[in-house]
This record gives C-alpha cells, structure tokens and sequence, in this order.
C-alpha cells in the first residue's frame, strides 16, 4: 500500500537499496567530465578513470587502448554490479531486476539473426552483444530461418517468449522483418514491465510509470525520426522534423527538449532527449523504498558509459572541440 | 627571335600548368582530410545514437553481391595520363559527371590535348533526390536495420564525398605528373 514502505521496505530491500544508492555516489561528477574532456590520449583517459570505480577494470589493459576496449570495460563493471544486485535480491526485487536486462536481450536477438542473416560467424556475434543480455540458448538463434523457429527453437524458454505472440510468422527473415520484430518485441516488453510495476503498486509503480512511459515516447519519436512518414498517430502525418516538434511541443513534457532544437535540426534531438532522462533518472533517488532507484542507476550508468564512449571517440580522432556536442552530465 | 619568345611562351604555359594541376592536388588532399574527418565524427555520433550493437562491423554484409560502385580506368593513345571514373550505384546505372577544371588552358591541335587534360569529377547532382539513387543508399544501410539514424545517413554521404574526391585526386596527380614529364622534357630539350 503506497505510503507505508517504511514500514517493510528495509526488511528485504534495505541492505539492496543502500548498496544502490553507494553506487550512485560513483557516478562521474561534472568536474570529472571537465578533466577527461580535456585530455589528449587514450592513455591520459585511462589515468584519470584510474581513479574512478572504474580504475581496476581499467588498469591492466596494455597501450594502445582503443576505444571500444574502453567501453567494453566499462561495461564489466555495470554487469558487476548488477550481479551482485541480483544474487542478493528476493521476490519481487530479483524479478524487477531481471526486468532490467530484457531490452538488452531483445538487442542481442536482433544482432544475432542479423549477423546471421548477413553470413557472419556466430563466435563474432557473441563477443559483440551485450553481457546483460546473454542467455544460454543464444548461439541456437543462428540455426533459425524464419521467427516461428526462432520461438520454437530457441525462445520459447526464454523471457522474451510472451512477446513473441504478435510478431510468429512463417515469413522469412530479412531486413524489414526483423526491424519489425525488434520494435515489436520491445513495445510488448514496456508494456509487460509497466504491468508488474502496476502489481507491484506504491511508489515503485507510480515513479516506474513515468520512466517507462517516457521510454516509449522517445522510442516513437526515434522511430518517426528514421522512417518519417511512417509514426504513431499524429507523428504519422509527420514528414519532416518540424511537423515532429509541431507534434511534440502541445505535450508540456516535450515542450523544453525541443525546444533546444533549433528549426530544421535534428542532430541534438538525442541529446536533448537523453537529458531529460538523466534529470527523470536522478530524481528518483529522491524518494526512498521503492524499486526505480535500480532502473535509474543502471540507466545512469549506462548514460555515463555512452559519455565516455564519446569522449573517447572525440579524443581518439582529435576533434576535442565536438566534445561536448553529446556528454550528457549527471551531476 | 620570334621562335624563341614562342618558345619561352610555351615553356611558362607549361610551367603554370603543372603548378596549377600541383595547387589543386594540394587542395584536393586537404578537402579528403577534412571529409574523412567529419565522417569518421559521424560515424560515432551515428554509433552514439543508435547503440554500438547496432552499428558494428559484425554487422556488414558477408554474402556475395555486385559492387554499387565501380572504378572506370581509361588511358590514352600513348599511356600517359589514365583517366579515373567513377560509376556510382551502378545498378542504376548512374555515373558521375565530370567537370573541366576551372584552371585548365586550351590545348593545340597537334599536341595530345587529351593527356594534359586536366579533369574533375564533380556529382552534386548524385547527392540530390533521385529515387534510384536513394533507393541503392538505403540498401545499402539496411546492414545497419531499416529504421537508422540520420546520422548514419549523414556519414554515408559523407564517405561518398570522400571517395569522389579520392578520384579527382587520382585524376589530379595523373595530370600532375604529365605536367611534370611534359616539363622537365622541355627543359632538357632547351639544355641541348
């Protein structure tokens, strides 16, 4: 019942909760930001992260660094914490958490039947997708030639199965399709994740609504964005992205991110909007006992990781005056 | 006298033709640099944006398929300036235009005009909104999924521009070079 969490919350989610709200302390702060944006080298790079919870997955990396090995030991430290989160949790705390992972996994799907589809080695794929959204079965998605094996085969065992019931067909996969599948999976999945956050009620359900709603609306928006005039509702009449912020600006919430944009100009839309999810994100580490302090810090982090994968691009290729074109600071 | 000072005139053209065809490879290798540049920068706003699981060469087309753009290499009588043309999305059968260059000097009838020809390949019109052409870029982002970013759209025109230009400095050099021969043959005949 919403306002008596304190009573019970700690009994099983308190220990949890502050190992959550440690962890966010360890984001990156502005000043941070400041000394990495200023630096001239990968290698500088890694002796500022050095220091940062960061620092023992960075530090036996040899020079030269690359970037991808930047974020990809970033990562690690993400999947960390999240493990030791969830071998820690209880219902419906493990469930919430495993929630989490799922858009990842559908990511994961969509890369191996793509590389699959593309003649790739499935070794290769493995090592691209994301560690949060690995399963065992996995490697068998490259045997699938159409999304009724897919499910049969592979997914049937797995979470993502209740998603598939609108998207089994016997067509072939090709290109078109699995763009389909991809959006439809991840529609089913916020749906799906908004539901148990309703059941679990209080302020899990009514903060967790607002992050996931928002989701989906950036998620139309993007969709739009690529594909105009293809959208949702008024978006589909949309051909370009004027009539978009015509759409957008009459829902107050829209109203500040476009209007960052200048006319016509689409290239910081993903900024503007990844701002806004920070300050959604970070404001609910201001209320206590509920669940949407784990999905905030884990999208914190991954914010933070995308910050520092453009940092490094920026540094790697010496356009250090394009930095701050997308970091996205959280503090 | 008046066969020297004829003479004198031609070795100047001559000179200002290599120096100009020099100036242009010049600007030409500076204009690739900046382009590379920029659609390097866009291709990790595009990575950025649409996640790096979705923009990663893991993801590029291993499967036989015909090239959408070509290289066309064609020489003179004697060999001495090829000629470098670009065949863009060739299933639509669209080649690039070439262009004179602004600083090229008429050529004598009984000289082989076509080996100092001095050419660029310019394809604003191949950026532009031909439904063939887009059709043919569009395929060839599908590796990236169907819904992608502008900003990957922005890097593969980007990398296009880059290559055009690769060929002009192709076509560049050769006409340096040519330049270059034709020059140094002329102050080696006058030393005789």
């Amino acid at each position: 019942m919403y306002g008596f969490e304190a009573l019970s919350f700690n009994i099983h989610g308190g220990y949890l909760e502050a190992i959550v709200r440690g962890h966010r302390s360890g984001l990156l702060t502005t000043a941070d930001y400041n000394n990495l944006c200023q630096c001239e080298t990968l290698d500088d790079i890694k002796m500022h992260l050095s220091a940062t919870e960061y620092g023992p997955y960075l530090q036996n990396e040899p020079s030269p660094l690359h970037t991808t090995t930047i974020v990809e030991k970033c990562t690690l430290k993400l999947v960390d914490d999240y493990k030791h989160m969830l071998c820690q949790a209880t219902e419906p705390l493990s469930t919430f958490l495993e929630y989490i992972t799922y858009g990842h996994m559908i990511d994961n799907v969509v890369l191996i039947v793509t590389g699959t589809l593309h003649e790739r080695d499935v070794q290769e794929l493995l090592e691209k997708c994301h560690p949060l959204g690995m399963f065992d079965s996995i490697a068998t998605l490259a045997v699938a030639q159409n999304m009724r094996e897919l499910y049969r085969l592979v997914l049937v065992d797995t979470p993502l199965a209740p998603y598939f019931s609108e998207c089994i067909t016997s067509e072939d996969l090709d290109d078109m399709n699995i763009e389909i599948m991809r959006n439809t999976l991840y529609k089913a999945y916020l749906e799906d994740f908004y539901r148990f956050c309703q059941k679990l009620g209080g302020a899990t359900a009514e903060i967790m609504s607002d992050l996931l709603a928002f989701e989906a609306d950036r998620r139309a928006v993007n969709i739009t964005i690529n594909s105009y005039p293809y959208g949702h509702e008024e978006l589909a009449v949309c051909e370009d992205i004027d009539q978009v912020r015509a759409v957008m600006e009459k829902y107050p919430p829209y109203q500040s991110i476009f209007a960052k944009l200048s006319y016509g100009e689409s290239q910081m839309l993903d900024k503007a909007f990844y701002e806004e999810e920070v300050k959604r994100h970070c404001l609910a580490f201001e209320q206590q006992f509920h669940y949407a302090v784990f999905f905030a810090y884990m999208r914190l982090r991954e914010q933070e990781i995308r910050n520092l994968m453009w940092i490094s691009e920026c540094v790697a290729q010496n356009q250090k005056s394009r930095v701050h074109d997308s970091v996205v600071f959280i503090f | 006298m008046e066969e020297d000072r004829r003479k004198d005139d031609e070795d100047n053209k001559l000179a200002l033709q290599f120096m100009d065809s020099l100036h242009n490879y010049l600007s030409l290798t500076h204009s690739l640099s900046s382009t590379l540049r920029q659609g390097w920068l866009e291709l990790a706003s595009a990575k950025h944006s649409m996640g790096t699981s979705r923009v990663n060469t893991s993801v590029l087309d291993l499967k036989s398929h015909s090239a959408s753009t070509t290289l066309k290499i064609t020489e003179n009588d004697d060999g001495t300036q090829p000629q470098f043309t670009l065949q863009k999305w060739v299933s639509s059968e669209h080649e690039s235009t070439k262009l004179e260059d602004k600083n090229e000097h008429p050529q004598d009838s009984d000289t082989k005009s076509s080996a100092t020809e001095a050419t660029l390949t310019k394809n604003l019109t191949g950026l532009a909104d031909n439904d063939e052409v887009r059709k043919e870029r569009d395929k060839s982002l599908s590796v990236f999924g169907v819904l992608i970013s502008p900003k990957l759209r922005a890097t593969q025109l980007s990398f296009e521009k880059a290559l055009e230009t690769l060929i002009d400095i192709a076509n560049m050099r050769s006409s340096v070079l040519n330049s270059f021969t034709q020059l140094h043959k002329e102050v080696e005949d006058t030393k005789e």
